[in-house]
């Protein structure tokens, strides 16, 4: 999982490292400060969750509540496009 | 996004139509409305000050220095006073609205971040969600008169002013404490949904509404017995609620989609799905105009929403089908917090993965 930090509204980097300290996250922390590419995408709200597949196409977007996000990994694993 | 990109793009549907979106502080999390004077106070977290909005012309009036980290807002229509839970600062903040000064700060526990006003009974009530306690202040005297243990994340709460009994959600215990206001005492914890975020007390239908944040759900509790009776579904991660002045419907702001749910409250059902700005948070309805008025905490604007909807639609709104989806993910290439060194997608491919949006606050 990559984690991309937006609309922090100024000092991204100390209120996410923070933010990781506190509650203990580890593996990639990407800032998207002023929420460009999140923008890109089309989205609109956090939590948001953007699965790709190997080939680099998104095969879900959204599922935010835990049980939704554990579905769409199960999906992406067993190589179900839908 | 800035005040000139939104106008831009208000929109109208046959049930809704946006009428504005304000640029106001940096992570604006909780609204209330001053009736008398036509105005909306906006908590911006972020900016450790209170935006105020004009509600007659639309327009950012002023903006007010408060405590760090300022959440929750409740405005006190007999004294003027509006008060601010100042989430780090662990601190309510007192604002005279006639002269739009600081004059009082109350010592509250820790990380408070839910408000709500017994005008009656002249009590405001604070949900600290460290603590784990509800900190009861005489509005009049601005004393703290007592603190009350709740559940770890205490935090959103509203009042039934007919039986004097406050609700309080703990966000991190996924219950409800419902406190006996007269007494002060703990009458009972509830449980409800995973992460409840918001309450809101429907008078009209003796009803409460929890917005379960970590299950896109809002349950329905019967304020006569405080029991759980229902479930209705929301949209993605809700954490505000307020309740239609009419009692019909209830809004959910979806801090996830960027939207606003609006659920009839008879029937349970998702009427109309609103845009809004950026990760919305509180919401409230002036009573005055009967309008929305919603905190996007990532936009840091208020949208300002007039609901056209005279009753249920005949259709339900869609669940549209996100763009991206069966597409090429576009390339991405952003500092990595810790390194500072700018990370792409190349180092991904052929790999699959989560892109994890989110925010610290």
């Amino acid at each position: 999982m990559i984690l991309i930090d937006v609309w922090e509204g100024g000092e991204a980097r100390r209120r996410v490292q923070d933010y990781c300290e506190l509650w203990g996250i580890e593996g990639p922390v990407l800032l998207d400060e002023a929420g460009a590419y999140a923008k890109l995408l089309g989205i609109r709200g956090v939590p948001t969750n953007v699965l790709v597949d190997s080939t680099g196409i998104v095969r879900a977007v959204g599922a935010g509540n835990p049980d939704e996000l554990h579905a769409e990994v199960d999906r992406l694993l067993q190589g179900d496009p839908r | 996004m800035g005040a000139e990109d939104v106008a831009s793009d208000l929109e109208t549907s046959r049930s809704y139509r946006v009428v504005a979106e304000l640029a106001t502080g940096l992570e604006p999390e909780g609204v209330a409305v001053d009736t008398g004077r036509r105005r909306a106070y906006v908590a911006c977290a972020r900016s450790n000050a209170v935006t105020v909005v004009d509600l007659v012309g639309d327009v950012v009036v002023g903006e007010v220095a408060v405590g760090r980290e300022p959440m929750d807002i409740a405005f006190d229509e007999l004294t003027g006073r509006l008060f601010t839970a100042d989430l780090l600062g662990e601190t309510v903040s007192v604002v005279e609205s006639s002269s739009l000064r600081l004059v009082a700060t109350v010592g509250v526990g820790l990380y408070p971040s839910g408000l709500t006003l017994d005008a009656k009974r002249r009590r405001l009530y604070c949900g600290c969600a460290l603590s784990a306690t509800v900190a009861v202040i005489d509005v009049d005297t601005l004393e703290l008169v007592a603190s009350i243990d709740a559940e770890p994340g205490a935090g959103a709460i509203a009042v039934d002013a007919r039986r004097s009994r406050v609700y309080c959600a703990n966000f991190l215990a996924g219950s409800l404490t419902v406190i006996d206001g007269r007494r002060n005492r703990v009458l009972q914890h509830a449980e409800v949904g995973p992460a409840p975020c918001a309450v809101a007390v429907n008078p009209a239908r003796d009803e409460l509404y929890v917005a379960n944040s970590f299950a896109d759900t809002v349950s329905r509790i019967d304020l006569a017995t405080s029991a759980v009776t229902g479930s209705m579904n929301a949209g993605r991660t809700p954490v505000g609620a307020a309740v239609a002045p009419a009692g019909d419907r209830l809004y959910v702001s979806n801090r996830g989609a960027g939207t606003v749910s609006v659920l009839g409250t008879e029937d349970g059902m998702e009427w109309a799905r609103i845009p809004v700005g950026e990760g919305p948070g509180g919401c409230t309805v002036d009573p005055v105009s009967g309008r929305l008025l919603v905190a996007n905490a990532g936009a840091g604007s208020l949208t300002v929403v007039e609901d056209l909807l005279a009753e249920r639609p005949t259709v339900s709104p869609d669940e549209p089908r996100h763009e991206l989806l069966g597409r090429q993910l576009p390339p991405f290439a952003l500092p990595d917090m810790r390194t500072e060194l700018v990370r792409t997608s190349r180092e991904w491919a052929e790999r699959k993965y989560i892109l994890n949006f989110f925010a610290s606050w």
